[in-house]
């Protein structure tokens, strides 16, 4: 029971970093990713490849670079490949195609590279996978509990990362761009917002994460292949942030706990009323039936996105004198709100 | 060469008919359908249960055909319709599709199970046409695949019902305005789709020779493939999408290894969509 228990907190905080990461890419741009799991199984392949060294005691296994390095480096790797991956991708469907189709082209393109992972393998290895990913930390001599609570710190760590990186854009000039996009890119093209620009890099970043995720899944785990990021997991990360609450960084946490990780393990404990398939399928049922009753009456998620604060406040940022003229506006306004114009509602 | 454009025509057939109902369907909601390969797998599955049940073959492809046709029905009228109502966005109802798809998908697990299942008609022995070479249920297909395609040329273009679907896809709101109840026309689509999907479900699982639950799910984005090919919202260039990813599938794998056919087709959609983003086909206003 703990051990589930600090499992599901570690495999929580590794999928919060997924949904961030997601929530960066459709949340604030609007830029729907169908493959984003792909971006993190090809991180947890590149960690694996760069970390792991020779191959020793696992039989024939065949796979690129058969680099040792420091498991952070891994992981920063991982990243960057991922967002060089992502460039890639979003350069071709990015061009004049509606969102919505361009989901569809996303998820052909997930499906290439994982049919050419799987099939190709010098690469890494096909379908049959990587074994012995190393234990990270000195995680070799650690028993199943502890490594998890080691793994669930560490990615405390990242998604704290992760989180203030998301919030830095989020409120920066280059975030409200990105709103401006989802709600509308002609509009936001007309003022000269760099649309094209802050749609590629907002891409990029998310992917970024992606990879880390993975590369962190992949020392956790020790071990993947290509049944690990089957198209379908790309779905269950979007179902998690839209009921998790789009927008929202804390419903993107939300969602990759309760969705992703608590429904997952909850199955465990419930008393089996057929095949393990059956389980599963519920599970699944739930998921879409949650997704569409929350789109119905509920789109804004289990904890939705705050308004920006001039939207609360009233006040818009910049347009406040600071210094001794400030200082005087604000006590004036205090002194005679009828004066100053009110906050809106 | 010639057997694999042979084995490329079955292939494209199969698609085809999905394809062809998925773009009519596209083209009138103006949504993608992420549910769309469920309900092949969903036809598939009623026609086997009807099939083993001791119906004869093609009588249980017809109920498979009227059950999933009432299924996108169900679907449209308790899932799309309040969304559409509300004014939803494209992409509101693009997700929606896909919590659609896990119940369907997921459903068809807790009835049937998810072991492979089989039909208790054979495909038949090999025959040789011409320079191909294909089996009786290769040709069954094909000529279902043909009537039906042909039947629905025909009733889209010199019915009145045809007309009216036509027009709504064009311009719903100028629709509505000269009188066609759009309503009816697009639970008519659903049922016209939702038959579609069904035959080419049955199809696909006599091609494979196996039937499991994610038997459409897995096809679906061959299906999506043909459809961007041909150009997004255009039936024919539906046909005409399938025909091309149909052929190069088969020709490429007998080239290459066949492990990467699947992926031929998505490449060619990929570089298709660098040199030309509407498609073969582009329907205004549905693509860009």
């Amino acid at each position: 029971m703990t051990y589930f228990l600090i499992d599901l907190l570690a495999m929580g905080m590794i999928t919060s970093i997924m949904t961030i990461g997601l929530n960066m890419q459709y949340g604030f741009a609007g830029i729907l990713n169908f493959t984003f799991y792909t971006f993190v199984g090809v991180g947890a392949y590149v960690t694996a490849v760069v970390t792991m060294g020779t191959p020793s005691g696992y039989g024939s296994e065949s796979y690129i670079l058969h680099w040792s390095l420091p498991w952070p480096i891994g992981l920063l790797i991982a990243g960057f490949v991922c967002a060089l991956l992502g460039l890639a991708m979003i350069m071709v469907t990015i061009r004049r195609l509606r969102s919505d189709y361009l989901a569809i082209v996303t998820v052909s393109i997930g499906f290439i590279i994982w049919n050419l992972i799987n099939n190709y393998i010098p690469l890494f290895d096909g379908g049959n996978g990587l074994f012995g990913i190393p234990y990270i930390a000195g995680g070799a001599n650690m028993s199943n509990v502890q490594y998890s609570m080691m793994m669930g710190l560490i990615g405390l760590v990242v998604l704290v990362g992760a989180l203030w990186l998301s919030r830095r854009i989020a409120n920066s000039p280059y975030g409200r761009v990105l709103r401006a996009i989802r709600e509308d890119e002609v509009i936001a093209e007309s003022f000269e917002k760099p649309v094209r620009r802050a749609r590629i890099s907002i891409f990029m970043v998310g992917c970024f994460m992606a990879g880390v995720s993975g590369g962190l899944l992949a020392y956790y785990l020790t071990s993947w292949n290509p049944q690990g990021f089957l198209p379908i997991e790309s779905f269950i990360l979007m179902a998690a942030l839209i009921i998790g609450g789009t927008g929202s960084n804390w419903g993107a946490i939300v969602g990759a706990f309760v969705i992703v990780e608590l429904l997952t393990e909850i199955s465990r404990y419930i008393p089996t009323f057929g095949s393990e398939a059956t389980v599963g399928a519920v599970r699944a049922i739930l998921i879409g039936l949650m997704l569409i009753l929350f789109l119905m009456f509920r789109p804004e998620g289990i904890v939705p996105e705050r308004p920006e604060r001039w939207y609360r406040t009233g006040r818009v940022p910049g347009s406040e004198p600071s210094g001794l003229v400030g200082a005087i506006k604000r006590r004036e306004a205090a002194l005679w709100p009828s004066r100053t114009r009110q906050p809106l509602a | 060469m010639l057997e694999a454009i042979g084995f490329g025509l079955v292939t494209a057939a199969v698609v085809a008919m999905a394809a062809v109902g998925l773009s009519l369907q596209v083209s009138v909601t103006n949504f993608i359908n992420f549910a769309y390969g469920d309900f092949m797998t969903f036809g598939a599955y009623v026609a086997y249960a009807a099939n083993s049940a001791g119906l004869n073959f093609f009588a249980a492809v017809a109920v498979g055909g009227v059950a999933t046709a009432l299924l996108g029905v169900l679907a449209n009228l308790t899932v799309f319709r309040p969304f559409v109502r509300r004014k939803a966005r494209v992409i509101t109802l693009l997700i929606s599709t896909i919590g659609l798809s896990f119940i369907v998908q997921n459903l068809i697990v807790i009835i049937w199970g998810t072991g492979a299942e089989r039909y208790t008609v054979s495909i038949g022995n090999a025959h040789h046409v011409g320079p191909f070479l294909w089996t009786t249920g290769d040709m069954v297909i094909m000529v279902t695949a043909f009537v039906l395609l042909l039947g629905l040329h025909l009733m889209l273009r010199y019915t009145r019902f045809g007309k009216s679907l036509r027009a709504t896809s064009n311009n719903p709101d100028l629709a509505l305005a000269s009188g066609i109840d759009t309503g009816r026309v697009v639970n008519y689509t659903w049922l016209i789709a939702g038959f579609f999907a069904a035959v080419a479900g049955v199809a696909l699982a006599m091609e494979l020779n196996t039937l499991r639950p994610v038997l459409g799910f897995n096809e679906l984005f061959v299906v999506f493939g043909a459809i961007i090919l041909g150009g997004i919202g255009r039936p024919y260039g539906a046909m005409l999408g399938a025909l091309i990813i149909g052929i190069l599938t088969e020709v490429s794998g007998a080239y290459l290894n066949p492990a990467y056919k699947g992926s031929i087709a998505f490449a060619v959609v990929v570089i298709l969509l660098l040199v030309r983003p509407q498609g073969l086909l582009a329907a205004k206003g549905k693509s860009a």
